[in-house]
């Protein structure tokens, strides 16, 4: 009963806030676990459903981004938000153009979300606007952000501390100092 | 007083895993803490979209391995949504006993691993032998102390026979009478307990906040368990408890653990006596058709989930994991402060981190 309130509250929030710009289906499997799927027509619109979820006492779960092709055969980014609605999973997903593209952070609203974003930052280049600690996650400063789109050797991605690479940089160093 | 910045890690000598703190003091005080991660960033998300179906059964098994079934059953879950599979009932329930007796194997190595840390080794020692019964019983069973390899699209690959069943209860039985001794200590011994009482608290408000999982929510007196919020394999059809807690400290979070320890005996001891007959997997291979799912599970150190997206051919679009550790991370800087530097390894070890999950 509890849940069914929280997905009628979370349905008539977003009509509140964004109108008829999203669509919404909720699915219930065999164990009666609930899960529900939304997209948004316009990404910026993901800052009203992060304070609706932070209004009805979610939080996010995790976000996955993604690469795809709109209607248009265009290539996009695909962001889809795993949000928690008391024990409900509600994916909102939204898009956002391939190149030169941002997002609104939503780590201001619910701190859950904070990691999450950074990763996708330095997995897909995506610019968050507004994230607290924007910084990288994971990956080294000398990595491009987008590793995602792309083929790193393992051996670029960890420094070359596994291979011969690490060595010849020892070397290096320490010929220098001897020099000097 | 001054201040200064104290490095911990990325190797240190408490850590299993590398982190790197930078922990800022005023005298013996921690006052902020800054975490830098990336160490063993493998790139697994990336390697899973290269490999097909099956085969990333193979490799989520190996992201990490204390909660090694945890990876392949939930990403088995999600396939399944997607190709509308029922995993048969006895299949639930064989799932259901490997994550049970995974999820005791951790909770004691974690609790063996606080106990070396306050430096009781004796008592690490004790706990790290009570959990040689479980690794037996997974050796016996599953051929194997850490990776099952049981998963498969549709139910599983092992099955129990009525000499297994039997051996597995007396196991138990084992297990049982060295455990109530186990609790005993961990919860009254008055050196553990002034170790562990009142370091590291993270208040009910801040792990909301911080959208923390697992046994660190339920240590802070969140009562949110995965398996009852949104039931999974056999576990709508299992009687057990959540144990929560409301110390919110490092010893709150060992006392869950503890405790779900007993739960997870009594859940496996309910499958072993209710196990249905029937297939244990699916007699087919299934096609996997374009779609998206998610799926969760609690895992050892909380609620794990899995999102995969399929587009009709033999490997995901997109496979993405969130492990528990991961959200667990940055509750730290609100567990750290006001706490001395000889207390920091044993926080960070509260949260039951796994740095190899977290990274991927």
């Amino acid at each position: 009963m509890v849940e069914r309130r929280i997905q009628e509250d979370f349905a008539r929030e977003l009509t509140q806030a964004v109108g008829e710009g999203f669509s919404l289906r909720w699915e219930t499997d065999s164990k009666g676990v609930v899960t529900g799927w939304c997209r948004l027509d316009e990404h910026n619109q993901i800052t009203n459903v992060a304070l609706i979820v932070s209004k009805l006492g979610g939080r996010v779960i995790t976000i996955s981004a993604y690469k795809a092709k709109n209607a248009q055969q265009e290539a996009v980014h695909e962001i889809a938000y795993h949000f928690d609605l008391d024990g409900c999973t509600c994916t909102v997903t939204i898009e956002i153009p391939a190149n030169g593209c941002k997002v609104n952070s939503i780590t201001p609203i619910l701190k859950s979300a904070d990691w999450a974003e950074r990763e996708l930052q330095e997995l897909y280049d995506i610019k968050l606007l507004g994230h607290p600690n924007p910084k990288r996650l994971f990956l080294d400063r000398n990595i491009d952000e987008g590793i995602m789109d792309k083929l790193i050797p393992l051996s670029v991605a960890m420094n070359g501390a596994t291979t011969k690479t690490l060595w010849e940089k020892i070397f290096a160093g320490t010929s220098k100092e001897v020099n000097s | 007083m001054s201040t200064y910045t104290v490095p911990v890690g990325p190797l240190h000598v408490a850590l299993e895993e590398p982190m790197y703190f930078q922990v800022q003091v005023e005298g013996e005080t921690i006052v902020a803490l800054d975490i830098t991660a990336g160490h063993v960033h493998r790139g697994m998300e990336l390697l899973a979209m290269k490999r097909n179906f099956y085969q990333n059964i193979t490799l989520t098994e190996r992201v990490c391995s204390l909660c090694s079934n945890s990876h392949p059953c939930t990403y088995c879950m999600a396939l399944e949504k997607i190709a509308g599979i029922q995993v048969p009932e006895r299949g639930e329930y064989l799932r259901v006993i490997a994550d049970e007796i995974k999820r005791i194997g951790s909770n004691l190595f974690n609790a063996g691993i606080l106990a070396h840390i306050i430096g009781f080794d004796s008592l690490f020692m004790h706990a790290m032998e009570i959990r040689e019964i479980v690794q037996d019983i997974k050796e016996t069973i599953y051929g194997n102390r850490m990776n099952l390899a049981i998963n498969c699209i549709g139910g599983v690959r092992y099955d129990l026979s009525d000499e297994k069943i039997k051996y597995i209860t007396k196991q138990l039985e084992n297990l049982k009478k060295s455990l109530d001794e186990l609790y005993g200590i961990y919860t009254k011994n008055k050196f553990v307990r002034a170790r562990t009482e009142g370091v590291g608290v993270l208040p009910k408000e801040a792990a909301i906040q911080y959208g923390v999982v697992g046994p660190v929510a339920r240590g802070s007196g969140i009562d949110y368990d995965v398996r009852k919020k949104s039931p999974y394999a056999a576990y709508d059809r299992l009687k057990f408890d959540v144990p929560v807690e409301n110390g919110c400290d490092v010893r709150a979070r060992v006392i869950v653990r503890l405790r779900e320890i007993f739960e997870a005996i009594k859940i496996i001891e309910q499958c072993l006596k209710e196990l249905p007959d029937g297939s244990i997997c699916i007699d087919y291979l299934p096609e996997i058709p374009a779609g998206e799912a998610v799926a969760k599970s609690e895992a050892p150190r909380g609620e794990l989930i899995y999102y995969l997206r399929t587009n009709g051919t033999d490997t995901p679009e997109r496979l993405k994991w969130r492990v528990p550790t991961y959200v667990n991370w940055e509750a730290l800087h609100v567990m750290m402060p006001g706490n001395k530097v000889s207390d920091i390894p044993l926080i960070v070890n509260s949260i039951d981190p796994c740095i190899s999950c977290t990274e991927r």
